[in-house]
């Protein structure tokens, strides 16, 4: 009965945590975008237009929630919460401070790295049950690709977790030793590339893809469940942004208390904005060169931070 | 494959608004025929961000790549050429502004050029040069939109903002030029419609630096870089052959290394007055065609600097054009490079105030017709490529 | 061709990607535009380092300023260019037209400023004395005739003279030229003269004079009496000497009587007197008073005196009996009434408007055959086409592209003329240079007429004073200011400009007296002096009549018949009647008095018939009945207002109107009358008046 009440409770407030963090990263994104593109982004709601995402949420929850005629409308409606749950899953083993994790379990790392890909499964049936072209043609794209993505990334966090000999985050962070980062960097790189596909960011924003298939595999979502898929997607960036501060930057470093926790929120931040500095700079890849990428580009790269990694640690 | 397996892929157009897909019935179509079925309709428009304007094509995809894309046109027919019938000579003025909507400048002057050489009117030098000026800043205008949508098409939106910058600019001039943003109604037969404000001249001179500046900015960031030419590279390969019999014309054509500028090679006004260059591609894939508006605009630039150089003060206005012009009966046919290249307007009169007949050949109309052969084998995500490269403007191709 | 950099700045336009390639070409510099990647480990880090290329510029941009305009915190300001919502200024039946009046030493600075503001009517603008047509016609059609004769009296003087004469370039101007036909404005001068004979008598207003300095005139033709009148008005004692026995100069012995009737001229000339001019004739300055004389008693001398002579070209036989000067001719045939052609062939040579005079006068004197010899071609002769057309109509042979060669002698009387075929008169500069053929003819007739030139006699005026002639016999003057070399002496009219036109010499009579004032009144002479403004507005292409719309056309000036004309004096022209009069008025556009017409020329050309005008034209209530805009049509194209010849329709900075009714789109003249305020989205504006409107 306690695991069903802690779990009700747990699941709710990581439920808040992940609105909090897409409202702050819709904002943020508007931000950083409308700078990019010599423009303000949000001014007029709230000092700097911050509660501009939340007046959006109130909208879009008052909003008919449309389901097509076309539609398989059991898988239609289920699917935003096949993608949603896993992202939010995910944040259970991310490290906000120092020698803390919701759960901090010797299998962080690979909880980290399996748990969201299950999320794939929400998006090719959102795409499938639209009944939509576009959607179907964005469903299948989205499952290429992050099938695909997911070994350089997983690859790439091999060789933290062999510098570090665990796979627990909380222990990565208290072990992290400056001198890793330049010896991680290939890998970094590799896990930062990887999770921006992952994450069906632009440039990898393929599946969505709003230039051809207008909005991919959500073309024909609406109201709430549209809104879902948006907090996911922000969800995800703040939990990849977090992971990466804490398993390749140092999250916390050691340092604990409320200041600990302000360090690897700046370092997580960082890597939104890099995030979103990226999408907003360059033109979207092609399908075939997406994988292209991955399989000629990103694996090798992620096999060579092995090897260097390899090589170091009998001279450590 | 069997066209008869899945009843809604078909080319009649009127059938295929139908198209729906659905998991299950398709299985059991395939389960039932036997056939592979591995072609899949999608219905690209008329309403979609990528396609300029009211354009539908009907693609056929095996997987992501184009096996079939057929342009339906006809979107933003409002009869033009007919309507000029029963209006007077300047009342067709505004609805040439309607026409290509991108650069109605060309349009006005493609038009009053047909009337003049009707009515035999000699056009003031000044006025000349306020037409080349304000049509090579039109150019700047249209060239800076098709690049931003080629970058925009390819996902790139922060390029699409930064070359909207410029053409907000120019915009922004011949707003004070003449008042209006998009349909000028400027150029005028026998002239221009206004002179041109105190300090119009300095402050373009001033702001033509500026523009290189942000261009060549631009430049880096979309075309030199690796994904964007990646993605416009060797897509939508047109051969000179190809373009000379397919009636292309303007960047499509000089994209694909044929020389044909009208300034140049049926040159008229006072362009000949002017040191100017034209681009011209070796590929023709959108990413020469892309490149050759690139360069055009900083040849316009050099036009606008040296027409400013040599404009003098003089009239605006042929002496005595009475208002309601009425030409001996006659035809007349002239053309002029637009911003997609040559823009001709063919008047008959009978003699009375308005015209017998007007008919337009818009470059636009010709280039579209390419869209069939240049994105077949190709993926859908190259398809909009390949549309915005050949820089379709509806006004105008449908009329 | 020299190979050089596109942008000219010196930098490839493209950073990241290798050198351009020119192809020079002796005709064509074209540009190569294609450029391909680098292969292998080059082309791996030229992808690397352009994606960091991009990062860079979109964070530097990023860093820089926002362009983002925060509407409407920050608004614009309305320039007067913007295509808006259309506005009147003024409608018939409300507003009145603003009339062009003020005295004379300030005359030219108004119309400067009109001109300045683009106020200017095109007839007043192309009238070389600025005479206020659009005023007169204003008058006329409101029955004010002798406000219309007053108004056109202040620069035209004599309104009936020049009704007759002038050859109106105020109609060659008029606007209406551009739709229809231009206004018979010349003939209302005539109308309005015509009109004020009833009340002359109770209208005379004598000048007072209020200064002490006194002016002379010489010469009493057109030039003389404006400055005359125009110092009068200021206030100076001005006399004015005439050597002839009758007032009027050229206008008296120079103009044929079956186009200027005598009783015209003394009626408009005793006008002047009535009105305080002192005038004095028979007395020839130089002969009969010396000039030396005239400078000590009055302060001021202008010398009007008009040209005296013909030039005769010096062919062969030029001296013959038969052989006559233009000027000789017609004052014979004026003063006398017989020329000495009765039953005599006569020649004319010269294509000016004198030379038609002569050939009209000759055959109104009896000779049995005109011919008129010129060199110019058929439509290029320098005399007016109506001219020409109404002599060819009385019987005058035109010959052209004809030049005099040698006169025949028969015992040192004219017998004939030799002419020479003349291929082109001018060279390309533009220069007399005629260019003659090889084909002769021969005209026989018993008088030849020089009418190839006129020139001034001024030697016996100016002996025994400071001023001193040119080697030609012409007196330098300032062509702006009108002085001579001696501070106190002035001159005007065809002494000055050369042969010319009677309105052109009443404009330099109007310069000349501003002239004298100010050095009587101690001003600088050329400060603000500047040119006359003359917009052109010649060679417009008759616009056709047919095919669109009915037209309100021109009355047609009722003219006598040509086989009647030629045998008498009596005038050609005979004068429009009280209705015709005030229609013709009636159809002046009152250009540039931005006051609405009802013209209806915005409506005819609509693109989207968005317009619609109606007005009444009864005579004292003639008003805009209806003038409606619907703004749901409108696309803001502009025509409209640029073919308002009144100015009256502009447009405003006015967007975005949006109203809660469809039918408040429609403004009639009452809602375009009202000052919108002038700010760019003023839909508040005019909800606020419809939410008025509803609640009441």
């Amino acid at each position: 009965m306690t695991g069903y009440v802690g779990g009700l409770v747990f699941g709710l407030s990581g439920g808040m945590v992940i609105a909090l963090a897409a409202l702050f990263g819709v904002w943020w994104e508007r931000k950083v975008a409308g700078r990019i593109q010599m423009r303000l982004g949000p001014t007029e709601i709230g000092p700097a237009g911050v509660f501009q995402a939340l007046a959006d949420t109130i909208k879009l929850l008052l909003k008919e929630d449309i389901t097509p005629r076309q539609a398989d409308k059991k898988l239609f409606r289920v699917a935003p919460f096949l993608v949603f749950t896993p992202i939010a899953m995910s944040l259970v083993v991310i490290p906000f401070a120092n020698g803390w994790a919701p759960l901090d379990t010797s299998v962080g790392m690979l909880f980290y790295l399996a748990v969201p890909a299950v999320s794939v499964i929400g998006i090719l049936i959102a795409g499938f049950s639209s009944g939509n072209t576009y959607a179907t043609l964005g469903g299948i794209r989205g499952a290429a690709q992050m099938i695909s993505y997911e070994l350089p990334r997983t690859l790439s966090v091999l060789a933290i977790a062999i510098l570090a000999g665990t796979l627990a985050p909380v222990e990565v962070m208290a072990r992290y030793e400056w001198w890793w980062f330049p010896v991680s960097l290939l890998g970094f790189i590799v896990f930062f590339i990887s999770s921006v596909a992952e994450l069906n960011r632009a440039p990898f924003n393929i599946p969505e893809a709003d230039s051809e298939l207008v909005a991919g595999y959500f073309a024909d979502y609406s109201g709430i469940r549209w809104a879902i898929f948006m907090m996911s997607e922000y969800g995800g960036i703040v939990a990849t942004s977090y992971f990466g501060a804490a398993i390749f930057l140092g999250g916390s470093q050691g340092i604990g208390g409320v200041l600990g926790v302000l360090l690897i929120f700046l370092k997580a931040i960082l890597l939104i904005t890099v995030i979103i500095w990226v999408g907003w700079t360059f033109p979207r890849f092609r399908s075939d060169q997406l994988l292209t990428l991955a399989w000629k580009v990103l694996t090798p790269m992620a096999l060579v931070q092995i090897v260097i990694v390899g090589v170091i640690i009998p001279w450590l | 494959m069997n066209a008869s397996s899945i009843d809604r892929i078909t080319s009649d157009a009127g059938e295929v608004d139908a198209v729906t897909l659905k998991i299950t019935e398709r299985t059991k179509k395939i389960a039932t025929d036997g056939t592979p079925v591995d072609e899949l309709v999608v219905n690209v428009g008329p309403s979609h961000p990528s396609t300029h304007g009211v354009c539908r094509v009907i693609t056929h995809v095996d997987g992501e790549i184009v096996t079939k894309a057929e342009p339906v046109i006809g979107y933003l027919h409002r009869g033009v050429e007919k309507i000029a019938e029963n209006r007077t000579y300047l009342q067709v003025v505004p609805l040439t502004d309607r026409l290509d909507y991108v650069g109605s400048m060309y349009t006005n002057w493609a038009y009053s050029r047909s009337v003049e050489r009707l009515a035999g009117i000699r056009v003031p030098e000044r006025a000349e040069y306020l037409r080349v000026i304000t049509c090579e800043m039109q150019r700047m205008a249209s060239h800076m939109m098709s690049l931003g949508s080629t970058s925009g098409d390819s996902g790139a939106t922060t390029a699409f903002i930064y070359s909207f910058d410029i053409r907000e600019r120019v915009i922004e001039f011949f707003e004070d030029l003449c008042g209006s943003r998009l349909t000028y109604n400027y150029v005028r037969p026998g002239g221009v419609s206004m002179e041109v404000p105190d300090g119009w001249f300095d402050d373009i001179l001033a702001w033509l630096p500026i523009a290189r500046q942000s261009l060549s900015e631009l430049d880096r960031l979309f075309f030199g870089n690796h994904i964007a030419r990646g993605r416009l590279k060797g897509i939508g390969v047109l051969s000179a052959e190809d373009a000379v019999s397919w009636g292309a014309s303007g960047p499509v054509a000089r994209g694909s290394g044929v020389n044909w500028d009208l300034r140049k090679h049926d040159t008229y006004s006072v362009y000949p007055r002017f040191d100017f260059d034209v681009p011209i591609g070796s590929n023709g894939d959108a990413y020469d065609r892309a490149r050759c508006r690139l360069f055009e605009v900083y040849e316009s630039m050099r036009i606008i600097e040296q027409a400013i150089e040599q404009i003098e003060p003089g009239p605006i206005k042929a002496d005595g054009i009475p208002r309601l012009i009425a030409p001996r009966p006659g035809d007349a046919y002239d053309h002029i490079e637009s911003a997609r290249g040559s823009l001709g307007v063919y008047l008959v009169s009978d003699g009375s105030p308005r015209p017998y007949r007007m008919k337009v050949r818009s470059p636009a109309f010709c280039n579209l017709a390419l869209l069939p052969m240049l994105a077949e084998g190709h993926t859908l995500s190259d398809l909009v490529i390949v549309l915005g490269s050949l820089d379709p403007v509806f006004g105008e191709v449908d009329r | 061709m020299a190979v050089r950099s596109n942008d000219g700045s010196g930098a490839p336009p493209n950073g990241h990607i290798g050198a351009l390639e020119h192809e020079s070409d002796s005709v064509l510099l074209h540009i190569n535009v294609s450029d391909e990647d680098r292969g292998g480990v080059g082309g791996f880090v030229d992808s690397w380092k352009s994606v960091f290329a991009g990062m860079k510029i979109t964070a530097v941009r990023a860093m820089g300023p926002t362009k983002t305009v925060q509407y409407p915190h920050e608004k614009y300001a309305v320039s007067p260019r913007w295509r808006g919502a259309l506005a009147l200024k003024g409608v018939l039946g409300r507003d009145e037209i603003p009339i062009i009046r003020d005295e004379s030493p300030v005359y030219n600075a108004v119309i400067r400023d009109l001109y300045d503001r683009e106020r200017l009517p095109p007839c007043v603008g192309n009238c070389p004395a600025n005479v206020d047509a659009r005023g007169q016609n204003y008058y006329l059609a409101e029955g004010m005739t002798a406000e219309a004769y007053e108004l056109v009296r202040e620069r035209n003087i004599m309104p009936g003279v020049l009704g007759r004469i002038c050859h109106h370039p105020c109609e060659s101007a008029c606007r209406r030229n551009y739709y229809d036909e231009p206004m018979a404005i010349r003939p209302l001068h005539r109308f309005a003269y015509e009109e004020y004979a009833d009340v002359r008598e109770e209208r005379v207003k004598v000048f007072e004079q209020t200064r002490d300095q006194q002016v002379a005139v010489i010469g009493s033709g057109p030039s003389g009496l404006a400055a005359a009148f125009d110092l009068m008005a200021l206030g100076y004692r001005v006399v004015v000497y005439e050597k002839e026995r009758a007032p009027g100069g050229a206008l008296f012995s120079g103009v044929p009587s079956y186009r200027l009737p005598r009783d015209v001229l003394s009626t408009e000339i005793n006008g002047l007197v009535d009105m305080g001019l002192d005038l004095r004739v028979g007395i020839e300055i130089g002969k009969d008073v010396p000039i030396d004389h005239l400078l000590g008693e009055f302060d001021a001398v202008l010398i009007a005196g008009g040209l005296q002579t013909s030039r005769i070209i010096p062919v062969p036989g030029h001296d013959a009996d038969g052989v006559r000067g233009a000027l000789d001719f017609l004052k014979d045939a004026n003063w006398k009434g017989d020329a000495g052609v009765k039953g005599k062939r006569v020649l004319v040579i010269g294509g000016g408007n004198v030379a038609v005079d002569v050939a009209r006068c000759a055959l109104r004197t009896g000779a049995t055959e005109v011919r008129l010899a010129c060199l110019e071609g058929d439509d290029e002769m320098p005399c007016h086409p109506w001219e020409i057309e109404e002599a060819v109509d009385e019987g005058v042979i035109a010959m052209c592209s004809m030049g005099p060669h040698e006169v025949l002698t028969t015992d040192g009387v004219v017998s004939g003329m030799k002419m020479r075929e003349c291929l082109s008169v001018f060279d390309e500069m533009g220069r007399f240079a005629p260019n003659y053929g090889e084909d002769y003819a021969e005209v026989e007739c018993e008088t030849v007429v020089f009418a190839t030139g006129t020139a001034p006699v001024l030697h016996d005026l100016v002996a025994g004073s400071d001023l001193v002639l040119n080697e030609r016999g012409i007196l330098p003057v300032d062509g702006t200011l009108f002085t001579t070399v001696m501070p106190n002496v002035f001159a005007c009219g065809e002494v000055v400009t050369g042969p010319g036109s009677a309105i052109g010499s009443i404009a330099t009579g109007h310069e000349a007296a501003t002239s004298i004032h100010r050095y009587l009144s101690g001003a600088s002479l050329s400060e603000n002096r500047t040119d006359r403004p003359v917009p052109v507005y010649e060679n417009y292409q008759p616009a056709r009549l047919d095919g669109v719309e009915e037209s309100r056309k021109r009355v047609k000036m009722p003219m006598a018949r040509p086989e009647d004309r030629r045998k008498d004096f009596r005038q050609v022209e005979t004068g429009f009647t009280h209705l015709e009069a005030v229609n013709e008025a009636a159809r002046c556009l009152r250009c540039q008095s931005e006051v609405c017409v009802g013209c209806t020329f915005c409506a005819r050309t609509c693109p989207d018939y968005a317009i619609q005008v109606q007005r009444v034209d009864d005579p004292g209530q003639r008003a805009i009945t209806r003038y409606d805009l619907d703004l749901s049509k409108c696309s803001f194209c502009g025509l409209c207002a640029e073919q308002c010849p009144t100015n009256a329709l502009t447009h405003t900075g006015q967007y975005e109107l949006s109203f809660f009714h469809r039918d408040l789109m429609v403004f009639d003249h009452d809602e375009m009358l009202r000052d919108c305020g002038g700010t760019r989205a003023t839909g508040a504006d005019a909800h606020t008046q419809a939410d008025a409107e509803e609640a009441s």
